[in-house]
This record gives C-alpha cells, sequence and structure tokens, in this order.
C-alpha cells in the first residue's frame, strides 16, 4: 500500500529538484532582455559610463529596478547553472545526454565571463577595481601573460579603450556565444517540462521581487573614491576573492584563471574518462565546498573586523546619499580653443575644480546648480591664498553649500596653496 | 478520460503561461523605461547682436547659442537666425517650413532659397513658392539694455 505513494512522491520530489535547466533558461532570458534595455541609455567610455549609469538608475522610470535584475540575476545565474552541473552529474545525465553536459560547462564559463567583464561597465570605483584585477590575473599568466594583459587593456594602461573592449565582449561577445551553445542544446534536448516552467517563475518572482528591495550597488566614481575605499567584486567572485588572499602573489593568475580553466576543461571530456565518476565528484564536491566556505569567510572577516566593517558600512551610506541626490547632467561640447589652452591652470586644478568653476575659474551652470566664478574672487572678503587653503579643506567654515565639499582627502595643503595662487590671480 | 486530455493541455499551456508572465513584466518595465522624455521648452532669451550695428535694407545673418539639456548630456547647439532692420528688427528662424533644412539668403536674387527642395522666400520671409505652405517663421524677440534677444522654439515644438 504505501510503497507506490512513497514511490510517487519521491519522484516528484526529485523532479521538482531537476528544473535547474529550466530556471536557468529564464535568467539568461532575462539577462539579454535587460541587457538590451540598459543598451538603450549606456555609453561606453570613460567620461560618460558613470554618468549615463546614474542617470538609469535616477531619472529613467523603472531604470534601477532593471538595473537591480541584471545586476543580481548575473548572480543568481551563475549559482544555478552551477547547480545545474551538479544536477547532471549526480543523475548521470552527463553520459545519457553528452550534449546537455558540455553546454552546460560552457554556459557555466560564460555566465561566468560575462559576469567579470560586465562589472567593469558602470566605471564606479568597484569597477575600477575589478577591472584592474582582471589585468592582474591576466598579466600574471605564464608565457603569454603580458601579451594577453596588453590585448586585454587595449594598451598598456588601463584606458577608455579598456572600457570599449569590456563592453564589446559583455554585449556582443559572450551573449553570442551563450545563444550558439543555447541553440545547440536546445535542438539536441527535449522540450522542458511544467515542472521547469513552474520553477522558473518562481525564481523569477523572487528575483523581481528582491530587485524591488534591492537596488544594484553603484561606488563613487573613480575621481571621487580615495584611497580608504574597499572594493568588492560581486558575489559570485567572492569566492575567488577571498581565495587570492591567501596564495602567494605569483600563484594568483594560475589559481584564478588557469586551474579554472583547466577544470572545466576535464568536466568537457568527464563522460569519455576513466574514473569518471571518482574524478567528476571530486571537483565538483571540492569547488561547491571552495565557493561555499571562501564566499561565508568573506562575509564573516567584513563584519567581524571592526575597521573595515566601518569603512564598508561608511562606503554603504556614502552610496545611499549619493543615491538621493538629484543627477546632475553632464556637459557636452568642444572649448573654444582660446579657452583650452590659454588658461595655463594647474593640473590639480584641472582635475578637481574644472568641471564646475571652467577652465579659466568663468564658473558654470548644470541643471539648477550655480557654480560662482572664481575670476576677480581675490577682491571678495576672506578669499586671501590662505582663506582659499582652509576653504578648500572646510568650505562648511567660509559658509559654502554642497555641492562644494572638502578636498583634505584628495590634495596636500601644498597642493591646495598651488591652486589658491593661481586663482587668486585670476581677472574678470 | 476527458479530465486527464485537459490536465495535460493545461500542463502544455502553462511554461507559455509563466512565458507570457515573465515577458510581460519586463515588458511593462521597458515601456515605462523607454519611454520619451519630452522637456519643458526653453524660455530663455538669447542674445542675437546689439541693436545700433542693425541697419541696410538686407536680411543680416546672426549665430545664437542655446543650451538643450537632452536626458543626461548638457549640449550647446548653434542656431542660424536672420535680422530684418528694415521689418523693425524682426528675427526669423533659418530653418525652413517644409521640412526643416537650414535657408540661406541670396543676395543676387534678393532672396532666402531652401538647398533641400527649392522652396523661396523674399526678403521679409514671406513665402514665393516651392514646397513650403508658410513664409519662415519669425521667432518671439525683445530688447533688453541695448541688445536684441529671442527666445528660441523648436518649429516640432512650438
Amino acid at each position: 500500500m504505501t510503497r507506490p505513494e512513497e514511490h510517487i512522491h519521491a519522484s516528484g520530489m526529485r523532479a521538482w529538484l531537476q528544473t535547474t535547466g529550466g530556471i536557468v533558461g529564464i535568467l539568461l532570458l532575462t539577462q539579454f532582455l535587460t541587457g538590451v534595455l540598459l543598451a538603450f541609455y549606456y555609453v561606453p567610455s570613460v567620461d560618460h559610463a558613470y554618468n549615463t549609469v546614474s542617470y538609469i538608475e535616477k531619472v529613467v522610470s523603472s531604470g534601477s529596478w532593471i538595473r537591480s535584475v541584471h545586476h543580481y540575476g548575473s548572480q543568481w545565474l551563475a549559482v544555478f547553472i552551477f547547480l545545474h552541473v551538479v544536477q547532471l552529474f549526480v543523475t548521470r545525465g552527463y553520459l545519457t545526454r553528452r550534449v546537455q553536459w558540455i553546454a552546460s560547462i560552457l554556459l557555466l564559463a560564460l555566465i561566468m565571463a560575462a559576469g567579470g567583464t560586465g562589472y567593469s561597465l558602470p566605471w564606479d570605483a568597484r569597477a575600477f577595481f575589478s577591472t584592474r584585477v582582471a589585468e592582474g590575473l591576466m598579466g600574471g599568466l605564464p608565457l603569454a601573460g603580458g601579451m594577453a594583459r596588453l590585448w586585454l587593456l587595449a594598451g598598456s594602461e588601463i584606458s577608455t579603450l579598456t572600457l570599449s573592449r569590456f563592453f564589446a565582449l559583455h554585449v556582443l561577445v559572450v551573449p553570442s556565444l551563450i545563444v550558439a551553445v543555447v541553440v545547440w542544446r536546445m535542438f539536441k534536448a527535449r522540450v522542458f517540462g511544467y515542472r521547469h516552467a513552474i520553477a522558473a517563475g518562481l525564481v523569477f518572482v523572487a528575483l523581481a521581487v528582491w530587485c524591488f528591495k534591492h537596488d544594484a550597488p553603484l561606488g563613487p566614481s573613480v575621481a571621487m573614491a580615495n584611497e580608504k575605499y574597499l572594493p568588492r567584486p560581486g558575489a559570485q567572485f567572492l569566492w575567488l576573492y577571498e581565495s587570492l588572499k591567501y596564495l602567494p602573489g605569483g600563484l594568483g593568475s594560475i589559481a584564478g584563471v588557469v586551474v579554472p580553466g583547466i577544470v572545466l576543461l576535464v568536466l568537457i571530456f568527464l563522460p569519455w574518462l576513466k574514473n569518471q565518476r571518482v574524478i567528476g565528484a571530486a571537483i565538483l564536491s571540492v569547488g561547491a565546498a571552495l565557493i561555499l566556505v571562501m564566499t561565508t569567510v568573506s562575509y564573516v572577516k567584513d563584519r567581524r573586523d571592526p575597521q573595515t566593517a566601518k569603512q564598508l558600512s561608511l562606503q554603504a551610506a556614502q552610496e545611499g546619499t549619493a543615491r538621493r541626490e538629484p543627477f546632475k547632467p553632464a556637459t557636452l561640447g568642444v572649448m573654444p580653443v582660446s579657452q583650452s589652452q590659454s588658461s595655463g591652470a594647474p593640473v590639480l586644478y584641472i582635475k578637481f575644480c574644472v568641471n564646475c568653476h571652467g577652465p579659466n575659474g568663468e564658473g558654470g551652470r548644470q541643471g539648477r546648480l550655480n557654480f560662482p566664478p572664481l575670476q576677480g574672487v581675490a577682491a571678495k572678503p576672506r578669499r586671501t591664498v590662505d582663506d582659499i587653503v582652509g576653504l578648500l579643506k572646510d568650505p562648511t567654515a567660509y559658509d559654502l553649500q554642497p555641492p562644494m565639499r572638502s578636498f583634505s582627502d584628495k590634495l596636500t595643503e601644498p597642493q591646495m596653496r598651488e591652486i589658491a595662487e593661481w586663482i587668486v590671480k585670476l581677472k574678470k | 478520460m476527458n479530465e486527464a486530455r485537459s490536465r495535460r493541455s493545461f500542463l502544455t499551456l502553462l511554461p507559455l503561461g509563466i512565458l507570457a508572465g515573465v515577458f510581460a513584466s519586463i515588458g511593462g518595465a521597458a515601456f515605462r523605461f523607454l519611454r520619451p522624455r519630452i522637456g519643458a521648452v526653453s524660455d530663455a532669451w538669447l542674445d542675437v547682436a546689439t541693436v545700433s550695428e542693425l541697419h541696410g535694407p538686407q536680411p543680416l545673418p546672426r549665430k545664437i547659442t542655446a543650451e538643450n539639456i537632452a536626458g543626461w548630456a548638457i549640449t550647446t547647439e548653434e542656431h542660424n537666425v536672420f535680422v530684418l532692420p528694415a521689418k523693425n528688427n524682426q528675427v526669423l528662424s533659418a530653418i525652413c517650413p517644409h521640412e526643416g533644412c537650414e535657408v540661406s539668403w541670396d543676395q543676387g536674387a534678393n532672396r532666402f532659397s531652401c538647398p533641400c527642395h527649392e522652396s523661396y522666400f523674399a526678403a521679409d520671409g514671406a513665402r514665393i513658392s516651392g514646397p513650403a505652405r508658410r513664409g519662415l517663421d519669425p521667432l518671439p524677440m525683445r530688447v533688453q539694455d541695448g541688445k536684441l534677444q529671442v527666445q528660441y522654439i523648436p518649429k516640432a515644438q512650438a
């Protein structure tokens, strides 16, 4: 009496656990749709990337939700494609459905590549550091390291060409490969059943609701980040980030690129290997254990260490403040040649002040914000060189309102003095 | 039997329904996301010229620069206008009212001509011939501190 019922129940449960394929499918579809939408506003250039992402977050309707779905969807996708590989291994699907198995391993690699390249695109502080790490991992490769680094960066340094390269990889190359793999797999595999659809639908609803509550992170722009800034990678890379701390420098590229590459190759050829059950079980269980332990260690350490926890919560608060500030459009257009060449402004003035106060200190207007001209400012009370240095340290002491900020964390006193001495000479 | 069949057709329709649900929710967000933003027409008064320098029977070409906020960027745009000293310094937009090309002043023929579809306008902006259905558009103008100023309102929004 009980046996058939038990059997039905077990197979039902097991069938529900084997719906990761459908979930991966829906999440891939979601990434494609939201990615296409983001491309309608995003500009892959170092002087506009951050601005256009802020615009999506702050101004465009549904923009923060769409970006959040794209951001967290990529992390959920990494989890479910891994579970899908584990499922195919445990159920011996890798033997009976080899195309599906190889496609899944390729998708795992491509999804991680998409996550890695996508993280650079907002060009905020964390994107900048993630690009740096990608640069380091490539540069450390044995034999071809130097060459791989140059090709990834499109030059000897990270530049706007690097960002274009990551953009092309993220939106054209990797998605085309993913489509190719998915189409190949679809021709060879049966159509998904209703259980897949229900599981996938539930995961999509969960992701959609999660993203109403959680905004995708957007750090400070690269120019605004100070040396105390603590970057953290996306959740799907935390295990790698944490592992790199325990490896001697030279081994980082081996652990981060070479070993994963070999592991993926071994998994692809698993159906043809001797001792495949042992090898597969070893790789997948060690991999899962490494990912779980290192991700947990990373989370716990960030909370335990008081200094780190303090800085991270400070950064979270700053991100929150930046998110609530009204959007500031960028001013486009070429400066007349006479203006940009004759100014002779100090380099640091051009770096920190010129965006608001203009190349000749003529002031400016951005949307509703008015930036006062600095020309002839020395004639005003409390604007000697010493006063301007003091003002750069603490603008509130001189009754100045935001967006004027303190530059104590950016400029040394002699640098402030150099800027101040140039400003007081500006004539109307 | 019948019940089993309807259960089966329900189960084949379900995945399609769920897929439709995913498309609908992202599609709804996409509609809001892609909806064009129609900004307020800028009513700023832009300098055209000093009044004292404007005289003679000919239309005088001038350039005005207007700031345009388009989404995440502020761009500075230059527009061509013509001042008519003979007509109490009226300012005409150089945009042809036909398809939006820029007309130029033809000194010899004493008329404006449009390079695109051969519309012609008299020295006072009135339509002479061609596919344009009205004369050149005058811009709202005023004189402030000896300066002639206009509001530049693009035709499409006016």
